[in-house]
């Protein structure tokens, strides 16, 4: 189809997103734009969803760290930011979506806000709360294999 | 604007990883609230030099009787800073709004608990806040957070008539729960809560941890006494 005139065509917004989640958990851009928007249906129903049309530009994660650029309708940045922030879990794994700016261009947004992934993290056994375990290290950000699933620490704390 | 956070063992993030997160969020501190019966190790000071935010102790006191939650709330008093109570259940909820030595009201609305007139103006009147908790909001789906949805905008409609004080928190168990203050003021405003109220909420933990270090402090007497600092006239 014929573009749209400039003036008519939508306006948007590019959310940057950082994504936290455990150090094992597997997400692609397929389950993260899925669960947007189950999670914009389930906030704000299908007038809603459609309204603020939330897509995955770009993603990437890799263990247990990630950005994403999802892109909004310009004025529903803030329900855009709620449904955003209650997307709690993906897949059966917890996760942390959080908004990091809003930018006017796609460029803009990767300038400003991506390309923060920190050293990966290495595997390494550490001492937490009396035992030896095994972890994935960071520079700051140490997730630590317990009996009951990973436990979240820094490098304050082995 | 400060968050509550349960913290490992409680939760499954220790203190200094949900103080480093709440960092980045936007956080000016965090207020540890574990149950009594799963404190957590942690040195505040440290953690507050290295993530440059505020770390507040406090505990969250849970059982359903309330001559033994009076006990514990007396035990805790000198020792943490925030004490908030486990509400969500009538007694509980009645006892803790009629304890002026109570911090917290954590959570009324959850359970069976629920929340009245009567139990607003008494909270007002012995200046217990009365949480307003996302939690259910946040990690919950289907009737489970229709129904959290519903009881507080009940419980804020309440609150703002009758001017009882109140705290809002996200109430993390994990650092990957936790949500930034603007993100739980959007939610608010989403669900009809007003941005505004979110906020003065997120900083009544300041202000209730300012003040409740104040009265630790070795110059206080009771309220409105103070020990001055003596000018001798030579």
């Amino acid at each position: 189809m014929k573009h749209l005139p400039k003036h008519l065509r939508p306006r948007w917004r590019y959310l940057a997103v950082g994504i936290e989640s455990w150090p094992e958990a597997d997400l692609d851009r397929g389950t993260v734009q899925r669960h947007l928007w189950y999670g914009a249906q389930n906030l704000v129903g299908d007038v809603g969803s459609a309204a603020i049309d939330l897509q995955v530009m770009s993603f990437s994660h890799r263990d247990g760290y990630g950005e994403a650029i999802v892109r909004t309708r310009r004025g529903e940045t803030d329900r855009a930011r709620a449904v955003i922030a209650s997307v709690g879990r993906i897949d059966g794994e917890d996760v942390a979506l959080r908004v990091r700016g809003i930018s006017g261009t796609v460029r803009a947004c990767e300038e400003k806000y991506m390309g923060r992934r920190p050293e990966g993290p290495e595997q390494r056994d550490v001492a937490f709360r009396g035992a030896d375990r095994p972890a994935h290290v960071g520079e700051q950000r140490v997730d630590v294999a317990t009996d009951g699933g990973f436990a979240g620490a820094t490098t304050l704390d082995i | 604007m400060y968050e509550s956070v349960h913290a490992h063992p409680d939760g499954q993030s220790t203190v200094a990883r949900m103080a480093l997160t709440a960092s980045e969020a936007g956080y000016d501190g965090i207020v540890v609230r574990n149950h009594g019966d799963a404190p957590a190790p942690y040195d505040p000071e440290t953690i507050r030099e290295t993530y440059d935010i505020d770390v507040v102790t406090g505990v969250e006191v849970r059982t359903d009787d309330p001559s033994r939650a009076s006990g514990f709330v007396g035990n805790h008093r000198e020792k943490q800073t925030i004490v908030a109570v486990h509400g969500g259940d009538p007694t509980m909820n009645r006892f803790a709004v009629e304890q002026p030595s109570v911090d917290v009201l954590a959570h009324p609305m959850a359970g069976d608990g629920d929340f009245n007139h009567v139990l607003a103006r008494e909270a007002a009147e012995n200046g217990v806040r009365v949480e307003l908790s996302f939690r259910h909001v946040l990690r919950r789906d289907g009737g489970q957070r229709v129904q959290a949805i519903r009881g507080l905008v009940k419980l804020h409609e309440l609150l703002t008539h009758y001017d009882t004080p109140y705290v809002v928190t996200g109430d993390p168990d994990s650092h990957l729960h936790l949500r930034g203050p603007r993100e739980l003021a959007a939610l608010g405003e989403e669900i009809g809560i007003p941005a505004e109220d979110i906020e003065a909420g997120l900083a009544e933990w300041e202000t209730l941890a300012e003040r409740n270090r104040a009265r630790q402090s070795d110059a206080f007497v009771e309220p409105g006494v103070w020990l001055g600092s003596r000018h001798d006239d030579e």
